[in-house]
């Protein structure tokens, strides 16, 4: 088996993460640590709202009365909540008017990056491709915002957070909090107490928004967590596509992720958010990457309203993440498909959970684990009907593909059914690459590296194909690249 | 990993609570907040299901052995194993220990039989299989619908063995029906098939852990139930395939029929995964009867509670076809097909 000889060579000498450069900015920061004057302070930054430090401060209370969960299928070295920079922002003048008044430092580094801040530019590398507007999170700080103006013309509000809470307060205070409560879970009240940006965004009543929208988190910053908040509402019978990107350098520490993102959709509203979740994952030893612990949720209020989660998960060293649809609206549908990547000493513990409480409602579930080296991965997820839902329909589909002797593959779906008109199915393989398809790959002159990638990228195709298409490019990349060496 | 339970009906402090999660579906505590007191002495006189195939037997009344606990099988042997219950409002506990010697072939034909009310029983069973033996359990569980009771089985299996389950079950207030399977040894084979059929508010909890510690093990499972009324069907099935079982091929299914607005289907099917030369597959589906085939034998003269019926029997009888042993097959039909 020379194969898987070269397998374990290539692996031990595993090294790529094109993103994890650090840039030197001068960069502003809250006393190290977490009591509640460190929440006051993020607040007073921010110029919130008296309600808004109130909220901060009771999510603060329930953090500390909580408890890290432990049930995920992941192991990591405790973190320290004391030993962290809560709150770090490049120093800048209040509020740039332009992008000339951004630090170029930092554009330089949205630049290697490419993502496009100026309005004029499109997507490196795609011909004609459509505008997409673009927040740029900058570890604890909006840094820029595109498009803002193209997209207030048809009412379509997509700024910072931090700005919405001033300029929009009774709407963030409306829906804050509604879909993830501040006591959801640990790292959801952690977020909640001390999230200081992330992306808002409101579209109007039959809006169609004319663009994509996006987020790009960037953690720059060391010894520093990033707690980022996004809040989308579809109002009735709007549609909006969201992307979200993420990096971060390539450190020995690791450093804390929690995000909360909540959407909200109406009657016969539509919401489409895709992520590429590429955090720095550890070095080959498994030192150092990004812990992710999101809490994603989806609210589906409105009748066939409809929820669409494609995530495509190569980064960070733990994942700890379950997007989820609340599906209450009658005919409402939610959709997850999702693809985790894990080599290396990457764990990652993910899924979805569909409850259905509205009748005919829809939900499908396609998930694609690959796990190489030495990596673990867990699929969890719940699809549960509640006893007035009648009609329910759910489709879920679970594969795994194992590269190398070492690593780990998990299933654990719970289906719980209390309606008897639900029609729920479930199937679940795990299996490795197949040395036939490999031999008959190479023999027609394909490097094996090159008859891996083709393999894989055909096992993951379900998913890849739901994204929307500037994501696609860099997804099928990120395929190649996170699997570089993992096979011969 | 699944803990190990080790509950002691002497001891309320070991019943777990829906928040140790291989028992969520299956809360104990629930049911049974404080230790029951012993179950007096009871007189078995009434036949066993499988009577008829003969063979050794075990039989414990009321968790009392009457006559011997152990048995240890050579050649082709077959063993009927009685739960006889006879008790109101007592608990009692019985443990047996079988084994096959190495190339042995056993018929183990296990019955939990039922009287009286609200009685709590705690089953054990122990389970060797040597090298190159075969073993066929079939297991019929009858018991009244306001009981407790709690059955364990952990089985070992040696290099080429081959361990066969069929569980039929109708329910209780609370049952739980657990299986633990090692694949010890290279090359063994386990089918740990298993039938619920509920009605009323009865509940039935089929778990099994089947690990394969060992190389170019199988496993293959089939679990089909039927919840009626407000009963309540649970299935947790976990594959585990440690580091180094290569070669291992593990099949699981589980398809449930909701039969009415209130029943409820509650099911984990998990696959943990550590090797990587594996195939292993779960299905799982949660259902209503096929309206257009029941429109259809609505339409051949079929009275509809006749067509549902007949339904039900074809969904369920596939586990029964699976059963190798005929005479065993024959007697489980016949005891399923009562029950429709």
């Amino acid at each position: 088996m020379a194969a898987v000889k070269e397998t374990i060579d290539a692996v031990a000498a595993l090294e790529k993460y094109e993103h994890g450069f650090t840039s030197d900015i001068e960069t502003e920061y809250a006393p190290k640590g977490l009591n509640a004057d460190i929440v006051r302070f993020i607040s007073e930054k921010k110029g919130e709202p008296e309600w808004m430090l109130e909220w901060r401060l009771a999510a603060y209370e329930r953090w500390l009365a909580m408890e890290e969960p432990t049930w995920a299928a992941v192991k990591y070295e405790p973190v320290d909540y004391q030993d962290l920079f809560y709150y770090a922002a490049p120093k800048q003048k209040e509020g740039p008017k332009s992008l000339d008044e951004v630090d170029p430092e930092i554009l330089e580094v949205y630049k290697k990056l490419g993502i496009p801040l100026k309005e004029q530019e499109v997507l490196a590398g795609v011909q004609g491709a459509p505008k997409v507007a673009v927040d740029a999170v900058f570890d604890s700080v909006s840094v820029v915002t595109t498009f803002k103006e193209e997209l207030a013309k048809v009412g379509v509000i997509f700024m910072p957070i931090s700005e919405a809470l001033r300029e929009y307060p009774d709407l963030v205070r409306q829906y804050l909090g509604s879909v993830v409560p501040v006591s959801d879970n640990y790292f959801a009240a952690l977020n909640s107490a001390v999230f200081s940006d992330g992306s808002f965004v409101y579209i109007p009543p039959g809006v169609r928004c004319p663009m994509e929208l996006s987020t790009y988190f960037r953690i720059n910053a060391s010894q520093t967590g990033q707690f980022e908040r996004t809040l989308i509402i579809a109002d009735k019978g709007a549609y909006v596509s969201y992307l979200e990107g993420c990096t971060a350098p390539m450190r020995d520490e690791n450093q804390l992720h929690a995000a909360v993102v909540e959407i909200v959709a109406l009657d016969d509203a539509e919401v489409k958010y895709s992520t590429v979740q590429n955090w720095y994952p550890g070095d080959a030893e498994g030192k150092g990457g990004i812990y992710n612990f999101v809490t994603k949720r989806a609210d589906c209020r409105g009748d066939r309203s409809k929820v669409s989660w494609t995530q495509v998960e190569t980064g960070s060293a733990v994942t700890w993440k379950y997007p989820s649809c609340i599906l209450k609206g009658e005919e409402s549908s939610g959709e997850f498909y999702s693809i985790a990547i894990t080599n290396g000493h990457q764990q990652a513990d993910t899924g979805t959970k569909m409850i259905h409480l509205g009748k005919n409602s829809k939900s499908r579930i396609i998930a694609k684990a690959v796990s190489a080296g030495k990596s673990d991965s867990t699929y969890r997820g719940l699809v549960s009907v509640h006893p007035k839902a009648t009609g329910v329909r759910n489709f879920t589909q679970c594969d795994s593909l194992l590269i190398g002797k070492e690593c780990g593959s998990h299933t654990i779906p719970y289906i719980e059914a209390r309606n008897g008109s639900a029609q729920l199915e479930h199937e679940a393989t795990t299996t490795r690459l197949s040395d036939d398809q490999l031999f008959y790959a190479q023999q027609r002159g394909l490097s094996e590296e090159e008859a891996v990638a083709l393999l894989v990228n055909g096992f993951v195709r379900d998913v890849m194909q739901k994204l929307p298409m500037e994501f696609a490019v860099e997804a099928q990349k990120l395929v190649a690249i996170s699997l570089e060496g993992s096979v011969g | 990993m699944t803990a190990v339970s080790r509950i002691d009906l002497t001891d309320a402090s070991t019943f777990p609570t829906r928040r140790v999660e291989a028992w969520k579906y299956s809360d104990l505590k629930r049911w049974l907040r404080e230790a029951p007191p012993a179950s007096p002495q009871a007189e078995v006189s009434s036949p066993g299901a499988f009577d008829a195939l003969g063979g050794e037997a075990i039989l414990f009344a009321n968790g009392r052995a009457v006559g011997v606990t152990d048995f240890i099988a050579s050649g082709e042997q077959t063993l009927r194993l009685r739960y006889v219950s006879d008790a109101v409002g007592t608990g009692h506990t019985a443990s047996a220990r079988v084994s096959a010697r190495a190339g042995a072939r056993l018929l183990l034909l296990e019955t939990h039989e039922g009287a009286g009310s609200a009685y709590v029983a705690h089953n054990r069973l122990e389970l060797d299989v040597a090298a190159g033996a075969e073993v066929t359990r079939v297991v019929l569980v009858e018991e009244p619908e306001d009981a407790i009771s709690i059955t364990e089985a952990d089985v070992r299996v040696e290099a080429g063995g081959v361990f066969r389950q069929t569980v039929v079950t109708t329910g209780a207030k609370l049952q739980r029906l657990e299986t633990r399977v090692k694949h010890f040894a290279q090359g063994a084979h386990a089918q740990v098939d298993g039938l619920y059929l509920l009605n009323g508010s009865r509940h039935a909890d089929l778990t099994s852990v089947v690990s394969h510690l060992a190389a170019d093990g199988t496993t293959s499972q089939l679990i089909k139930g039927v919840a009626r009324e407000t009963a309540r069907g649970v299935f947790q099935g976990k594959i585990v395939v440690e580091r180094g079982a290569d070669g291992t091929d593990a099949r699981m299914a589980h398809n449930a029929l909701i039969a009415s607005e209130r029943a409820e289907i509650d099911a984990k099917p998990e696959l943990i995964i550590y090797a990587d030369d594996v195939q292993c597959a779960h299905g799982n589906t949660v259902g209503t009867l096929d309206e257009s085939a029941l429109f259809y034998m609505q339409q051949r003269g079929i009275p509809a509670d006749e067509a549902r019926a007949l339904l039900t029997q074809a969904f369920l009888i596939e586990v029964i076809d699976r059963i190798d042993h005929e005479g065993a097959r024959e007697v489980a039909r016949e005891w399923l097909t009562a029950r429709l």
